[in-house]
């Protein structure tokens, strides 16, 4: 350390000097490996628990296709046969069987790929077809009366009602259910992005931009988006929870899939007359969708909290 | 204040009228055999049915059935049930089930307020322990598993090792309503303890806390006579909508246990295509939640007097 008494009786020009330009030295200051995804990756596997629920689906979705390849029976070929119906588990029938004696173990593996296919496929679509509209209503002044429209038209009549139209007009089928269950989730991710839009629309840095000639989709995608990431990955990941519990309901009242596509949902909903008797017929479906609801519930939360750059370095 | 309350009515008013229009023409869209019994539909000749069609004004431009429509329900005519219960008027049909659906749905509200407020309350003082983690166990479950999921364990529990009836029944009302008001009560609880928590935990931040702390206020005094008493003002806003929301009852549970409620009616009428019924219901609910939604506002007011209602303006 530099002690006063050697500063004294010298002037500036001994004391401050340019130093030489040296790349290795800017290059050591001025580089940061700080990595937005990286940090999140991090501060998630920090979770323990969430990490824990994140392997454990992983291997749910891997024995899935295992289990259907081991299984002595094809779902494809399976045939009622009341011979050996409501058999308990044992090594033929590893599930035991339903109330029509088919093997129980195909259905439920077969009926568990479906449910994670189509809780995936309709939180994703929500998630893209809420973001691009939610975007577009939050940011666009003009628009906000019609979509709030919209919004309150979709809001205030039942989705059932919506769901028992479509079944009844356009019929029921692994498409079909995706499509309007997409249709009909899309507007509260999109009421999320709407609200987040409206806190950074009209911050100085936006208004600089928007006076520099930005163009609209680089304000949106650059400027705002980032912002969201954390809320629309939450609004995403609980949205697989909510779409497997609504498909189960509407399996239940009869408005889901067809019988050619079960999901756990339609197993569950088929067994109701029956699990009183025979637990086991439960048991198995639900403990499997449990597990993948409440996967993604907490990976959903654990991954929105290492989303946030305020949790970061 | 007047003139917001009334400005938000008519708002509400519109959006009502509009859910209800876009409901009546969809209806109209379904195939015509619909509004025939199988029975009809077996012994009928094109030209019968041409003629009922006709007699019940359904073959009229939808424009001029639109226009008779708005007519009837200003003079507050919703007209009678075809198929539920030929004949009898709309209201009657709801009336029935409402009072089943109102009774176990009100028991079940005051089932998951009190437990909810205290389940909120114990994890909020215990944040951190044991309690907490067990509450934070509970909502995370109830609010992750599917309810069909739910309903079963509570079914398969409740009947095989406490002997419930299964199924609900007007015989053996006391009895049989147990299972369902679990049913109900249980995701209600949930959100309630996580949102009082929530609240809670947000109250015991603040500076006035660090004040009560430095006055020497026992913790008990400082958690019931200032951070449950401000918690408790957010909460109170949910509290009309979710005790009038009981009245149309849950869709699921009620044809899960059979209940006659307003659950299953709605998707009865539909399938079956009771035009009228389907859209009383329709703006039934409407109603329902944005008188609701009203209420909460002021009671909010009433309970917290700083908390004035036209700064908040906007629409919902």
């Amino acid at each position: 350390m530099a002690k006063a008494s050697d500063f004294a009786g010298k002037k500036d020009d001994e004391l401050f000097y340019v130093v030489e330009y040296s790349p290795e030295e800017a290059e050591r200051i001025g580089y940061s490996n700080y990595s937005y995804w990286g940090s999140v990756l991090r501060n998630f596997l920090k979770n323990k628990i969430a990490v824990f629920f994140l392997i454990l689906f992983l291997i749910l979705v891997v024995f899935s296709f295992i289990a259907l390849a081991i299984g002595k029976y094809d779902y494809a070929t399976l045939v009622p046969d009341t011979a050996p119906a409501f058999t308990t588990p044992n090594s033929e029938f590893w599930f035991g069987t339903d109330n029509l004696g088919r093997d129980y173990w195909c259905q439920v593996w077969y009926a568990t790929q479906i449910s994670i296919r189509l809780a995936l496929i309709v939180a994703v679509g929500e998630c893209v077809v809420g973001v691009i509209f939610g975007l577009i209503w939050g940011y666009v002044r003009k628009l906000d009366r019609l979509f709030t429209e919209i919004y309150n038209l979709l809001d205030s009549v039942p989705y059932i009602i919506y769901m028992t139209l479509i079944a009844l007009m356009v019929g029921q089928s692994f498409t079909i259910m995706a499509v309007s269950m997409i249709f009909i989730g899309w507007f509260q991710t999109a009421r999320r992005v709407r609200n987040m839009v409206f806190m950074y629309r009209d911050r100085e840095y936006n208004l600089a931009s928007r006076c520099l000639g930005t163009p609209l989709w680089r304000v949106l995608t650059k400027n705002i988006l980032p912002y969201l990431v954390s809320v629309i990955i939450l609004q995403t990941a609980l949205n697989i929870p909510y779409t497997i519990n609504m498909e189960s309901t509407l399996s239940y009242l009869g408005l889901g899939l067809g019988i050619e596509t079960p999901s756990l949902g339609l197993l569950l909903a088929k067994v109701r007359t029956f699990f009183l008797d025979y637990p086991y017929l439960l048991i198995f479906p639900a403990s499997i969708v449990s597990i993948i609801s409440v996967s993604f519930y907490i990976m959903g939360n654990a991954f929105s909290d290492a989303a946030d750059p305020r949790n970061h370095v | 204040m007047l003139k917001y309350t009334v400005k938000r009515l008519l708002q509400s008013l519109i959006t009502i009228l509009i859910a209800v229009t876009v409901v009546f023409l969809l209806m109209r869209m379904l195939p015509t055999d619909y509004y025939f019994t199988e029975d009809q539909l077996m012994k009928f000749t094109p030209e019968q049915k041409q003629a009922a069609l006709e007699a019940a004004g359904l073959l009229d431009p939808m424009g001029k059935q639109l226009v008779r429509f708005y007519g009837q329900l200003l003079h507050l005519d919703f007209g009678t049930s075809r198929r539920i219960q030929s004949g009898l008027s709309v209201v009657r049909v709801i009336g029935d089930r409402m009072g089943v659906s109102l009774r176990l749905g009100a028991i079940a509200f005051c089932i998951s307020w009190f437990c909810g407020i205290i389940i909120g309350v114990a994890q909020a003082a215990f944040k951190g322990k044991f309690i907490d983690w067990l509450g934070t166990v509970y909502t995370v479950l109830v609010n992750a598993v599917p309810a069909l999921v739910m309903y079963s364990l509570v079914l398969v529990i409740g009947s095989n090792v406490f002997g419930m009836p299964t199924l609900y029944s007007t015989r053996n009302v006391g009895p049989s309503s147990v299972l369902p008001v679990i049913c109900l009560s249980m995701a209600s609880t949930a959100s309630y303890a996580l949102w009082m928590r929530r609240y809670m935990v947000d109250e015991l931040t603040r500076d006035y806390i660090k004040l009560a702390k430095v006055k020497g206020l026992s913790y008990s005094q400082i958690m019931f006579r200032h951070v449950l008493r401000n918690a408790l003002v957010p909460m109170v806003q949910f509290m009309p909508q979710s005790l009038l929301l009981t009245i149309s009852g849950s869709l699921l549970m009620e044809r899960f246990f059979s209940v006659p409620g307003m659950g299953p009616l709605l998707t009865d009428a539909i399938q079956r295509y009771d035009t009228s019924v389907v859209q009383t219901l329709v703006m039934f609910y409407a109603a329902l939640s944005i008188v609701g939604i009203f209420l909460g506002d002021l009671l909010m007011m009433v309970v917290d007097p700083r908390i004035t209602i036209a700064e908040k303006g906007g629409n919902r």
